[in-house]
């Protein structure tokens, strides 16, 4: 019995930490900007920025991008999909292109420049980690618990001055 | 502390509600053995000892969230440490798992918006009361609750039952406590605790719950009657007074005048309960005299 009961704690103890797994695997994070920007030397070629291209993601258009724009969308898991409506050149029809792109886990955000992506060029050419920039900010800190001027009489309770004399 | 976490390693939506309630499990049943051996070494004296725990335990998440986090426990994201580099930032953003539970299945009615998954997750809570109360430990738990000397003398192990009961609320609690933070969309790193708890305990009172019995019908009822009195409140002061504020200081007011007037009722019965025994077992003492 004795034995029972610690084979069911352990199972117990062993399904937590494999939903917790999972969890931290489908549900991590990612921010992605995408890049509408022409690539003006990768191995002595160029590639040109579109016209205008749509990005929909799942079924929600979430950019519209000129020349030299940047549009951004979140998404949850790693294999992420998006369909994108391309102008290459005024005038042009636009067609459509479903894509998929397997984003590294280790990353928050993630740049993607879509006429290297579409161009077929290898990863280091379209791909690029976003990393904000980080204010420093002075030495004065927002007030902690317990601390600061929480009822607003810092510097006056009525006694400055010559006291109405 | 499971939600900054979650926050931390950027897990978003459900799954990040998921991992944050099996993060706190640990914590919370940790905390609950400790309040519970505290509470059963200072038996009669629970609601003292409850309040003055509260500050121990307040200063001691205070020191890990302030100081630990960011300089020994490991925290990634600036933008959820203080800018001194350590510590975490009075507010903590969930705006990635900001209602999700509410949105997933929801139906949207003549623009009211019904949130379908958490009334199913309410009804299985519900459902695992009622299943629980039956269950031996269940049984033990009211015993424990109506009378301790009575189940004591019953072969009821009161101090085993009284821990592991703590240990399931304290648990219930921080589940509780994320499917309202997910719903608000912000984490008060310094008060979402204290905010919470005075909540919940003003909502079972004021639903006719008393501080020996609490039932699922309390619960609602008590949920019912706080957010009426949250949404009425301030309209009834403009209309009697012309200022929000007013029907706020009232709601206030009432809300918490419930629980203290709870309190008191409690103790009241309990002294004269008390009494009535002493004077009966006198009056049998008396008779036994005289009749030998």
């Amino acid at each position: 019995m004795r034995g029972k009961t610690l084979l069911i704690r352990i199972a117990a103890l062993a399904v937590c930490a494999a939903l917790a797994a999972a969890m931290m695997v489908i549900g991590r994070g990612h921010t992605l900007y995408f890049d509408n920007k022409t690539i003006e030397d990768y191995q002595g070629q160029e590639y040109k920025a579109f016209e205008r291209v749509v990005v929909t993601v799942k079924g929600e258009e979430v950019a519209k991008l000129g020349k030299r724009e940047r549009g951004m969308a979140t998404w949850i898991g790693q294999s992420f999909k998006m369909t994108l409506e391309i102008t290459e050149k005024k005038g042009d029809e636009p067609r459509t292109e479903e894509v998929s792109i397997q984003l590294p886990y280790g990353v928050d955000g993630i740049v993607i420049n879509l006429p290297a992506y579409l161009a077929g060029l290898p990863e280091e050419a379209w791909f690029s980690e976003f990393v904000p920039m980080v204010e420093e900010e002075p030495a004065e800190e927002e007030p902690l618990p317990g601390e600061g001027d929480e009822f607003g009489l810092e510097g006056d309770l009525g006694m400055e001055g010559d006291l109405g004399v | 502390m499971a939600l900054i976490f979650v926050t931390d390693w950027q897990i978003w939506g459900i799954p990040g509600v998921v991992l944050a309630m099996i993060l706190s499990v640990p914590l919370s049943a940790l905390l609950g053995l400790m309040c519970g051996k505290l509470m059963n070494m200072a038996k009669g004296r629970e609601m003292i000892l409850g309040y003055m725990m509260n500050y121990f335990v307040t200063g001691l998440y205070q020191l890990l969230v302030l100081y630990f986090m960011g300089s020994i426990i490991p925290i990634k994201h600036a933008s959820i440490r203080l800018p001194r580099g350590y510590g975490i930032r009075t507010t903590v953003n969930l705006a990635n798992m900001r209602q999700c539970l509410d949105n997933e299945f929801a139906i949207l009615y003549k623009g009211v918006k019904i949130p379908v998954l958490n009334f199913i997750i309410i009804a299985l809570l519900c459902l695992f009361v009622v299943w629980f109360r039956r269950t031996k430990l269940g049984q033990d738990m009211r015993a424990v609750g109506q009378d301790m000397e009575v189940a004591q003398a019953a072969g009821i192990n009161v101090d085993r039952t009284r821990i592991i009961s703590i240990i399931i609320s304290t648990v219930f609690a921080g589940f509780g406590q994320i499917i309202y933070l997910q719903n608000i969309g912000n984490f008060p790193t310094y008060t979402a605790h204290s905010q919470i708890g005075m909540f919940c305990i003003a909502a079972l009172l004021v639903g006719g719950a008393s501080v020996e019995r609490a039932s699922i019908g309390n619960v609602f009822l008590g949920v019912i009657l706080f957010h009426t009195m949250f949404i009425v409140a301030p309209r009834a002061g403009v209309a009697i007074t012309g200022d929000a504020m007013i029907g706020e200081y009232f709601r206030v007011f009432v809300s918490y005048g419930v629980i203290t007037l709870a309190l008191i009722m409690y103790e009241i019965k309990k002294r004269r309960a008390r009494s009535q025994g002493g004077e009966l077992l006198a009056r049998a003492q008396r008779e036994g005299g005289v009749q030998s």
